[in-house]
């Protein structure tokens, strides 16, 4: 069986497919289009599927590829090798899971420039598998980069008539792309300060992870590219003075690349986060991690106050999943194993609750051409199944038993709680428990403001959910709920 | 010895013939026939290319003193310059259309400047150095000024006045070396140093003598000609110059550095500082500009300064980033004025107008873009190998260097914004009284475009075998 479940072939399987959408031979009919790339995305999703049903952490998946019996670059050590350990998996099935989500959700908000939008949709799900997946650092910097452009595209070109395109999305995708290869170029330091310190220490030019795990480099270097890697991936976590660029990219995107950003292009910063600094620079990651703890509290409680100001239905999920990514940060910054499986677990969970937001936040949007919570209302009244989703989903979201984020945000405090090394953390988890509050806050605030009052008689008839977004909505809910009763399904896998 | 001269002056001989065969056409045939002028240069420069693989790559000296060397490192350089004149000149066409008279003479001056380039790199005496410096100096000084207009002209005085004082603060250094050696021989001095305890005057010599020779590169105090230049001469002549000289300099500089300019850390330190302010200086000059042509001289002068950085810190293995990075470059930028030579020099060069020209030609407009990501350093091109190999060999120079490249990294983010602001129009949506008018693409303009964006694509998925090859000429020079 392991020889038809290749790594390579789930990584670029999409570019290859985008490539071919994208060449002038395919066809341009649109319901062709959209078909093809819909079973694209289901069958990567099958395929993952496939290969988390077979996957067997003792003997993770991984591959090396060669040019002509030579490494991608040779004389910096620099090898193309592929591999998929637990933490890659959870977060390789939970990438496609999500695209699929947003792919499907995409026959509505997309209404022009088809051909374009699907192979940057399939070029980014690469690139961002390639970040989960890479075996070496370079090799990870590369789909780091290569993930900007289709992001940028995404974000920034008119992909409806409607005026749902509105005229700041360029400019919040410039925003996006500047503020990424600011820490982007921060993060080449760092790497190429390991490289060579990794160089130095070992005797041997390589960047791989596993040689450079084993090298023991200065504490005070080691301080220094610590701090710079953060830099990197603190933007795309983002940790607070660096996530202006969120909320603007979140609400000027259309809804389906919402959802893939908030879902998992913000996790590529935690798992830079745990695959870096936690696990290869872990002398000075002790040192670091009380710094970070404050950072990640003043995350959580700092943008659930904004999040609470905002009255744009987008701006507050944005807001909200900037505050849930510092939960994820405070539980790596515990040091333990249940810090470590918590704060994977809600990376998937806020992944499947934001993905859901964001729908909704869509689904209104397309029916009502508003996204104002003072002005808009009603909504319950003419769509009660909508309406059912909503308040389960938003019960999800701010953490109420039976669905998986309670699990996760829970075990997270429980993991800082139990770190053994820094009181800090202890507190900056004591600290954390309002966002429990807060967040029930901004959510239910949202729910009430929409939901609930007098419908407006221009939209009387507006319909419910279409088959489509029932699916999405469904299969979310069910991945919560799975995931919520019979948490050790991830849990057991990380901690072993 | 004739004989060893012979084998070894081939490519620069079969050059210099075509030059002469060219000049004598000038003045014999009519202008009508302008277009084999073209042709006639392709010919001489393939020639030269086809003579140069006839040369053994094992070092060799000769000439009067050993004036002249030849050995593996010169001959990479000579291979590179060579085929970007090869390239240059076939994009030539627009040009000489609106000047038929003197097609065959800028012809002859183009490969005059090529020739200047090629003896610079086997230069092994100051003297040598110094003939053919004013050589590419004075050629590409009448290039410039072969356009139409007044810009052209003021850029032309402009890049006089500058290479003149360039050449005589070089020679300044020079006669301090001098006065120090005793010799104007570059191993010659090489010896000296190696044998005897230097002092700073040595030290104050090299530092006047790289500041001499890097104003063709556009690094800091000769650094303001470059956006004049750009913004009056010809695309075509702009691939020549910001490919050729730069090409040649990096050859000269960076063996002078290996060699006699090699042990002095005061001369390292001035030279990145000058490089820092370099970048600094162009990156934010460009945030305000709206001419893609300024632009792209505030570009140039930055990779420069870049790569001139890197080259300070002198060691093997930074001097085959150096030329790695080189190699890159020079076919990303031919590409690039490539495209804007066939976008036509009687349109403005303003960034609007360039909007959504990607509707007009996808294929070309594509090549185009796919040139620029790569000068921004994102993957899978040329750019982002070459940036990640060139700032390894800075990383790995110590600490204290840290700084600079933390400094260089921030300065591409400044630069990414002006690459984005000359890529994103391209692709907006058609305008219906959208006015550019595109001459249709040429087929030579379509073949050094193509040629181009191929050579980048290709070696950013595998430039393991470039960089061998960089390595190898690096570790034997």
């Amino acid at each position: 069986m392991n020889i038809l479940l290749s790594v390579p072939f789930l990584i670029f399987m999409p570019m290859v497919l985008s490539l071919l959408l994208l060449s002038p031979l395919f066809t341009s009919n649109e319901i062709l289009i959209r078909r093809f790339s819909k079973s694209v995305f289901a069958i990567h999703f099958l395929y993952t599927v496939l290969m988390l049903i077979f996957f067997d952490s003792a003997n993770p998946y991984s591959s090396v590829i060669n040019f002509f019996g030579l490494d991608w670059i040779q004389s910096m050590g620099i090898k193309f090798s592929l591999k998929i350990d637990t933490i890659s998996m959870i977060l390789v099935v939970l990438t496609s899971f999500v695209f699929l989500m947003a792919s499907l959700s995409s026959k509505f908000n997309i209404r022009k420039n088809h051909k374009f939008y699907y192979s940057m949709l399939m070029l980014l799900e690469s690139s961002i598998l390639g970040i989960f997946t890479a075996n070496d650092m370079f090799l990870f910097f590369l789909f780091w980069e290569l993930e900007m452009v289709p992001a940028y595209f995404l974000i920034g070109s008119k992909f409806s008539e409607q005026n749902e395109y509105n005229a700041d999305a360029k400019k919040s995708a410039v925003k996006f792309i500047l503020f990424t290869f600011f820490g982007s170029m921060f993060m080449l330091l760092g790497f190429l300060l390991l490289h060579y310190y990794n160089f130095v220490s070992n005797g041997v030019l390589s960047a791989g992870y596993a040689d450079i795990i084993s090298s023991t480099i200065p504490k005070g270097i080691q301080m220094l590219i610590a701090i710079c890697l953060l830099i990197g991936f603190g933007v795309k976590l983002p940790i607070i003075p660096l996530h202006t660029w969120l909320p603007d990219a979140h609400t000027n995107a259309p809804t389906p690349v919402s959802m893939v950003l908030a879902g998992i292009l913000l996790k590529t910063g935690g798992y830079g986060i745990y695959r870096f600094n936690y696990e290869m620079l872990s002398e000075s990651f002790k040192t670091i991690a009380p710094i970070l703890a404050v950072l990640a509290l003043i995350n959580i409680i700092y943008t659930a106050f904004v999040s609470y100001a905002q009255t744009d239905i987008k701006r507050i999920v944005a807001y909200s999943s900037i505050s849930n990514m510092g939960l994820v940060l405070l539980g790596l910054c515990a040091i333990n194993k249940i810090g470590l499986s918590a704060s994977v677990f809600h990376m998937v969970s806020h992944g499947l609750v934001t993905c859901g937001l964001f729908m909704i936040a869509g689904i209104v949007y397309l029916r009502f051409k508003n996204r104002d919570i003072n002005t808009l209302q009603g909504v319950a009244a003419v769509m009660p199944r909508l309406f059912g989703f909503s308040v389960l989903i938003v019960l999800a979201s701010i953490g109420i038993p039976l669905f998986a984020p309670f699990i996760s945000e829970v075990l997270t405090i429980i993991g800082a709680m139990n770190s053994d090394f820094s009181d800090v953390i202890k507190f900056a988890a004591l600290f954390s428990l309002p966002l429990l509050i807060l967040s029930s806050c901004y959510m239910l605030k949202f729910l009430h403001n929409s939901f609930f009052g007098e419908v407006k008689e221009e939209f009387l008839k507006v319909n419910d959910l279409s088959v489509h977004e029932f699916v999405i909505l469904a299969s979310i809910l069910c991945g919560l709920i799975i995931f919520g009763l019979f948490p050790n399904v991830i849990l057991g896998t990380i901690t072993g | 010895m004739i004989n060893d001269i012979f084998s070894i002056m081939l490519p620069q001989m079969s050059l210099g013939f075509f030059i002469i065969l060219l000049l004598f056409l000038s003045m014999v045939l009519s202008p009508r026939l302008y277009k084999y002028s073209r042709l006639i240069s392709v010919i001489g420069i393939f020639c030269s290319i086809v003579l140069l693989s006839t040369v053994q790559t094992e070092p060799q000296y000769f000439g009067l003193r050993n004036s002249v060397m030849s050995d593996s490192y010169t001959l990479l350089f000579q291979f590179v310059i060579l085929v970007c004149g090869f390239l240059v000149a076939l994009l030539s066409k627009n040009l000489i259309k609106t000047k038929k008279k003197h097609a065959y003479t800028f012809h002859a001056i183009l490969l005059t400047a090529i020739f200047g380039a090629i003896n610079i790199i086997s230069a092994n005496d100051f003297i040598t150095l110094l003939i053919s410096l004013e050589l590419l100096g004075f050629s590409t000084y009448f290039l410039i000024s072969f356009a139409k207009g007044y810009y052209s002209k003021e850029a032309a005085f402009k890049y006089l006045i500058t290479s003149a004082v360039s050449t005589g603060v070089f020679l300044f250094g020079v006669s301090y070396l001098y006065g120090i050696t005793g010799s104007l021989n570059i191993s010659q001095i090489y010896e000296y140093i190696t044998v005897n305890e230097t002092s700073l005057i040595y030290s104050i010599s090299a530092i006047i003598i790289v500041l001499g020779l890097s104003s063709k590169l556009a690094v800091f105090p000769f650094a303001n000609w470059i956006i004049d230049v750009y913004k009056g001469c010809d695309t075509s002549v702009l691939a020549f110059i910001s490919t050729i000289p730069k090409l040649a300099m990096f050859g000269i500089i960076c063996r002078l550095m290996v060699f006699p300019l090699s042990n002095s850390f005061e001369l390292t330190f001035v030279i990145a500082i000058l490089a820092l302010i370099t970048a600094l200086w162009a990156n934010t000059y460009a945030i305000r500009e709206n001419n893609v042509k300024v632009i792209f001289a505030c570009s140039a002068s930055a990779n420069a300064s870049y790569a001139l950085l890197t080259a300070s810190l002198v060691s093997v293995y930074n001097l085959s980033t150096v030329i790695f990075y080189l190699i890159c470059y020079v076919f990303m930028n031919i590409g690039v004025f490539a495209y804007l030579n066939m976008y036509g020099d009687n349109n403005s060069f303003e960034v609007e107008s360039f909007k959504s020209l990607y509707h007009k030609n996808h294929g070309l407009t594509c090549a185009y873009a796919l040139l620029i990501i790569s000068l921004a350093g994102i993957p899978i091109t040329s750019g982002f190998v070459a940036k990640i190999y060139l700032f390894s060999a800075i990383a790995n120079s110590g600490l204290i260097f840290v700084p600079f490249l933390l400094g260089l990294l921030l300065l591409t983010v400044v630069a990414l914004f002006y690459y984005l602001k000359v890529l994103l129009p391209l692709f907006e949506e058609c305008d219906k009284n959208n006015e550019t008018k595109i001459l249709p693409p040429k087929f030579s303009q379509k073949f050094v475009l193509v040629i181009s964006a191929i050579i980048t694509f290709f070696i950013g998925i595998y430039p393991e075998v470039l960089i061998q090859l960089c390595r190898y000429i690096a570790y034997n020079i």
